[in-house]
């Protein structure tokens, strides 16, 4: 019970560790007495048909050994009814297969969010509320205790039509820093902005990498979109979720992270920063192989990256770079006393499945939904086969050595028999990933678990059609303004501090006010604000 | 088939007097009884074009429409003009317009000439093999994907190892970071497009002058031309037609620039100069999906196009007697 | 015929400047070939690091392993064949005979005719029509679908159509005083006195079959009949995505990078072998030449 009441408190305020831990035990362990129910859903054999798109799998495979065992399991046989199956655009496909006017009983994709806002009210896909309450105890349990994910997969006019692809596990970004180098000039780990300021300027001027040149690179980013993240740490803010330049929420109020006075402070700072050398000069067009190129050269010093793939060069470089140590640190306190770690994963993807307007067996397609979130199906759909990819060690799943060690990428492999796709909806279980993550990885996910540096995500919001023309009619120019503003002080090519009230006026003319507005609008009808 | 007027022929039978229907039947029996094998060849193209380009031509109309890809074309909505005051309303599609046709408009005239001089200088050489070996060179680049030659392009301008400021290191000018510059966009822009195409391009011409008569040339030595009179007195007349077919193409395309490359190599800092309208749609977030936006967006451009091409075409005919249709 | 006693002591030095311009060109656009080249041979560590330059990175042959590894690849290989040479020869089947229709001066409504091929080249339907098109026309995922779909282009038609006009009516005055009919005139005069025109369009239809891939992408349903170029972009989101999860793979021999710099270098190779080919018939000094009276 207590943990429920923790998790409905999350939505506004920081998730604490046990919190989370207890969470996530209960999740699993929901229901006791439907852990060994009968999986039958009909007792005949019922034939569906779905089209399923998503990058890795681009159509269905009824042999898939995952697919294999639902059957046996549930008795739905899925036939493999896809459009467009060799393009990999997933949205195109989805508008192709609406284009046929016939739509399967189950069309699972990536991206489906924006095809069921916009053609669910028609009559494209079924209204899937009534029919969780009914038919679908464990997708009901899971968002009752998740009620905002809910939310945010929910269209303007407040019904569910697709059932949700859930990523588990919190941490995406972290900064990282070479501790190497830090010890070699004899410093401590940052631990507040004026401590950074120095150690990246001693990075710039000590010559860590000793090669006699200052052709270190001290902070460096392989998307340029990750310098302006470093406005946090003098409070502002540059996104509200896992994309880039989007809004947040403050206290139940929609804002825009260009807007603030902490991000105009930030954005003056990092100007400084950037005349002084400390950040790469390229770093508008280094792209994706500045991490690559910085770490191997011996020149990068600092970043804000995956934990994930990050990690993994103290592996690669280890040995062309005697003592290389590039590991996560905590982000440093900002002016305002606070540790902030802007980016996390996001928890409901726009990926899933949904029923299709036509289908004949809702209230059986719904329980074979279902299935995925009991905890067997929830089993098969993230590690796969009892006995082929993972055996039961201590009741729980454990990936056989052979699986992970065979020196082929885990998610590729589940993906070719069936596992992992993000085309149907269930609930992930970060444990599949962690069993095969990086030991510095791990390390740093439980330095950041320590501290709780995340804070709250906006999960998006579905406009109405009123609310969606003022959005289009405006947002993605004052965007672009904002942007370009963004990149010319940073530059240097002008003045923050001078022309901060032009550009307040400036993006007020361009209707960011009402952007703002209806944005909030849709927020309060969508988590009742 | 030859159920068009006559007026519109540009053929022999031009001044008709009045006639009585059975004799235009007369007529027309006669012209086909005679030219029927024009009609049959030219017929598999026409029914081609009729099938695979102007049947489906109907979804044009979701221009005007709130096209819904599940009610489909009949079943959506008509809205008039909305797509087109959507795609007009904002001052930076006025920037993209004017950005549009200035780098349109340098490419015209920069890279419009350079595949003709390219030909003509090709055609000057006398060693074979150099010559056959350089033109399979000049135009691989055109095979290479846009996202690798814009690697090459931002590496080759990186004010750290690119060899542009290397270059210019040497003559003791500070690096220039040229791909945040708005000034140094357009350039490099067109540069690099005229560079990955112009071989390619200059295949039309050197079919071209290989089509003209060499007795020309012979007559013309005999009379003491040198290779320079000879160029401009024979080849370039002689190749004409083909340079003004392709301007008038070119033109029609004036507001068709490279999106890819575009994208590949813009950045916030020099939108002010780069941002086109493929572009500005683009990151309006417009055209995911949305194939009514699109198709106004693409309707607005033919139709622009259009005209451009039968203003040119006109003049074309007129002084050159040589036009597209 | 072109030799040197056709140029005077002044040409001379003209030739030479002319030479060493093309020359400075063609090594500069010879770059990028040599540059991808040099990437499929590299490390996929230093090919996404960006530290190949001019030749490869700790040389190795495991981005072509694995490309030649694939039976996938090789059946695409094989199905782009079927649709270049297919579609090309569908292409100059029906343009050949249509633009010489389109030239003649006694054919009625030639103007219009001309317009409505011309028309195409800025008006096009869209997507989702042009799609549901062919599928109404039962031309979805088959070889001949993505051949006759794509097999006219008003460009190539209007290019050698202009071509046929500048052709002095003499020659075939002549032909038909001898009895010859339409087909024959084209065959045996129009044709012959077109070869350069007639290649170039030929070259232009096979880059274009060669390199398309959004319609194939759109249309075909079975993997088994993609050509070359879906095969590329299948393989660098499959591997870019597996990359992006896995650090097993930052020390894997091949990247996204190697292995598509690899396919590109497998593709380019046979349309570097059929220029010389078109280059036959534009250096002869073609006949007697179609020259403008």
């Amino acid at each position: 019970m207590t943990t429920i009441i923790a998790y409905r408190e999350v939505s506004m305020r920081k998730l604490t560790l046990t919190a989370a831990a207890m969470a996530t035990t209960a999740l699993i362990t929901v229901s006791p007495a439907l852990a060994n129910d009968d999986h039958k859903i009909v007792d005949d054999p019922l034939e569906l048909t779905i089209h399923l798109h998503h990058v890795r799998s681009t159509a269905y495979d009824e042999d898939w050994p995952v697919e294999k065992v639902a059957r046996e399991m549930t008795n739905i046989h899925l036939k493999n009814a896809t459009v467009g199956s060799n393009s990999t655009n997933s949205a195109e496909a989805m508008n192709l297969l609406l284009a046929t006017g016939k739509l399967p009983d189950i069309i699972g994709s990536a991206r489906i969010k924006e095809s069921v806002d916009q053609y669910g009210p028609q009559g494209a896909y079924v209204p899937l509320n009534d029919l969780i309450e009914e038919h679908a105890p464990h997708i009901k349990a899971f968002f009752d205790e998740r009620p905002e994910l809910m939310a945010a997969a929910s269209s303007s006019d407040g019904n569910l039509y697709y059932i949700p692809y859930l990523p588990d596990g919190k941490y995406g970004r972290a900064f990282f820093i070479r501790y190497d180098w830090l010890d070699k000039l004899g410093l401590e780990v940052p631990n507040n902005v004026e401590e950074l300021h120095a150690v990246l300027t001693a990075f710039k001027t000590q010559d860590p990498n000793g090669n006699g040149m200052a052709d270190e690179v001290p902070y460096f980013a392989r998307q340029w979109e990750e310098l302006p993240r470093l406005v946090t740490l003098w409070g502002g803010r540059s996104s509200g979720s896992d994309t880039y330049h989007d809004f947040y929420v403050d206290e139940g109020k929609i804002k825009y992270p260009y807007m603030g006075e902490g991000y105009r402070e930030g954005v003056k700072n990092l100007a400084q920063w950037y005349e002084e050398g400390l950040i790469d000069a390229e770093v508008f067009t280094r792209g994706s192989s500045a991490r690559e190129y910085l770490l191997s050269e011996n020149l990068g010093g600092m970043t804000h990256d995956w934990f994930a793939s990050t990690s993994g060069y103290n592996d690669t470089l280890a040995e062309p770079i005697p003592g290389f140590e590039f590991k996560a640190f905590a982000p440093p306190e900002n002016v305002n006393g606070d540790r902030i770690e802007e980016h996390r994963r996001i928890p409901v993807k726009p990926d899933g499945w949904a029923i299709g307007g036509t289908n004949k067996h809702p209230v059986e397609t719904i329980k074979y939904f279902d299935f995925y979130f009991s905890p067997e199906g929830r089993r098969l759909v993230n590690f796969g086969v009892e006995g082929q990819t993972y055996n039961m060690v201590d009741g729980k799943p454990q990936f056989t050595e052979e699986f992970l060690t065979n020196g082929r990428p885990v998610n590729s492999q589940l993906y070719e028999i069936g596992a992992q796709l993000q085309a149907r909806g269930y609930f992930q279980d970060y444990e599949y990933e962690k069993q095969w993550s990086n030991k510095y990885a791990l390390e740093g996910i439980a330095l950041y678990d320590e501290g709780d540096y995340l804070i709250d995500q906006f999960l998006g919001v579905a406009m109405n059609a009123d609310e969606q023309k003022v959005f289009d009619k405006y947002f993605a120019s004052a965007r672009t303004y904002m942007l370009e503003k963004q990149q010319a002080w940073i530059l240097g090519s002008s003045d923050v501090e001078a022309e901060w009230d032009d550009y307040m006026s400036q993006l007020d003319r361009m209707g960011m006010n009402e952007v703002l507005e209806v944005m909030q609008s849709a927020y309060d009808r969508q988590y009742g604000g | 088939m030859a159920m068009i007027d006559k007026e519109s022929s540009a053929g022999t039978e031009t001044i008709v007097p009045k006639l009585t229907m059975s004799q235009r039947l007369d007529r027309i029996q006669m012209h086909l009884r005679r030219e029927w094998q024009i009609y049959l060849m030219l017929a598999p193209v026409i029914i081609w074009f009729l099938l695979f380009l102007y049947r489906p031509m109907y979804g044009l109309q979701i221009a005007f429409k709130d096209y819904s890809v599940f009610l489909g074309i009949d079943g959506s909505p008509w809205v008039g003009l909305e797509h087109f005051q959507t795609l007009f309303q904002s001052d930076q599609f006025l920037r993209a317009l004017k950005n549009t046709l200035i780098i349109s408009a340098m490419t015209l005239f920069i890279g419009f000439p350079m595949p003709i001089i390219l030909a003509l200088m090709f055609n000057e050489i006398l060693n074979e093999t150099f010559k056959r070996t350089a033109q399979t060179i000049v135009y691989l680049p055109h095979f290479i994907s846009s996202v690798i030659i814009a690697g090459i392009i931002i590496t080759a301008f990186s004010p750290s190892a690119g060899i542009v400021n290397t270059v210019l290191g040497w003559f003791g000018v500070d690096p220039i970071y040229f791909l945040t510059k708005p000034e140094w966009f357009r350039p490099i822009f067109i540069g690099s497009g005229i560079w990955q195409e112009a071989g390619f391009q200059s295949i039309v011409f050197l079919a071209a002058i290989a089509g003209v008569n060499p007795s020309l040339y012979e007559s013309a030595v005999v009379d003491g031309a040198n290779r320079w009179q000879m160029m401009w007195k024979i080849t370039i007349p002689c190749i004409l037609p083909t340079i003004i077919i392709m301007l008038i193409i070119r033109i029609g395309n004036l507001l068709e620039v490279s999106f890819e490359m575009i994208i590949l190599l813009y950045q916030p800092a020099t939108y002010q100069t780069a941002d086109v309208i493929n572009t500005y749609i683009y990151r309006q977030g417009l055209i995911g999906g949305q194939y009514d936006l699109a198709a106004a967006a693409g309707l607005f451009n033919a139709i622009v196009a259009f005209c451009l091409v039968m203003s040119a075409n006109t003049i074309a005919k007129r002084v050159s007697k040589t036009s597209l249709w | 015929m072109k030799n040197m006693n056709l140029y005077s002591r002044g040409d001379k030095l003209f030739v030479y400047i002319n030479m060493a311009l093309i020359a400075v060109f063609a090594i500069s656009a010879l770059y990028p070939f040599i540059y991808i080249t040099a990437m499929s041979l590299s490390s996929g560590f230093a090919a996404r690091a960006g530290t190949v330059v001019l030749s490869p990175v700790d040389l190795t042959l495991a981005a072509y392993e694995r490309v030649m590894s694939d039976p996938a690849f090789w059946n695409s290989y094989k199905n782009t064949f079927i649709y270049t040479f297919g579609g090309t020869f569908t292409s100059l089947l029906l343009v050949i005979p249509g633009a010489y229709a389109l030239s003649r001066p006694n054919l009625w409504g030639r103007r219009f005719w001309n317009l409505m091929v011309a028309f195409t080249m800025w008006f096009h339907a869209g997507m989702i029509p042009f799609w549901l098109n062919i599928r109404d026309l039962g031309l979805l995922d088959s070889y001949f679908g993505i051949i006759i779909a794509f097999a006219v282009n008003a460009f190539n038609i209007i290019l050698l159509r202009n071509f046929f006009e500048s052709i002095p009516d003499s020659f075939q005055e002549a032909a038909r005083m001898d009895g010859a009919n339409e087909f024959q005139i084209l065959w045996k005069v129009f044709v012959p006195l077109s070869k350069p025109a007639i290649a170039t369009i030929t070259l232009f239809c096979i880059v274009a079959r060669w390199n398309g891939f959004f319609w194939a992408m759109v249309l075909l349903t079975d993997e088994g009949k993609i050509p070359l170029q879906v095969y590329l972009r299948h393989t660098i989101s499959a591997l870019s995505d597996d990359e992006e999860f896995s650090s097993t793979l930052l020390s894997a021999p091949y990247s996204v990078e190697t292995v598509t710099a690899a396919i590109i270098v497998c593709s380019i190779i046979p349309v570097l072998l059929i220029y010389p080919w078109v280059q036959k018939y534009f250096n002869k000094g073609i006949m007697l030449g179609g020259v403008k009276e």
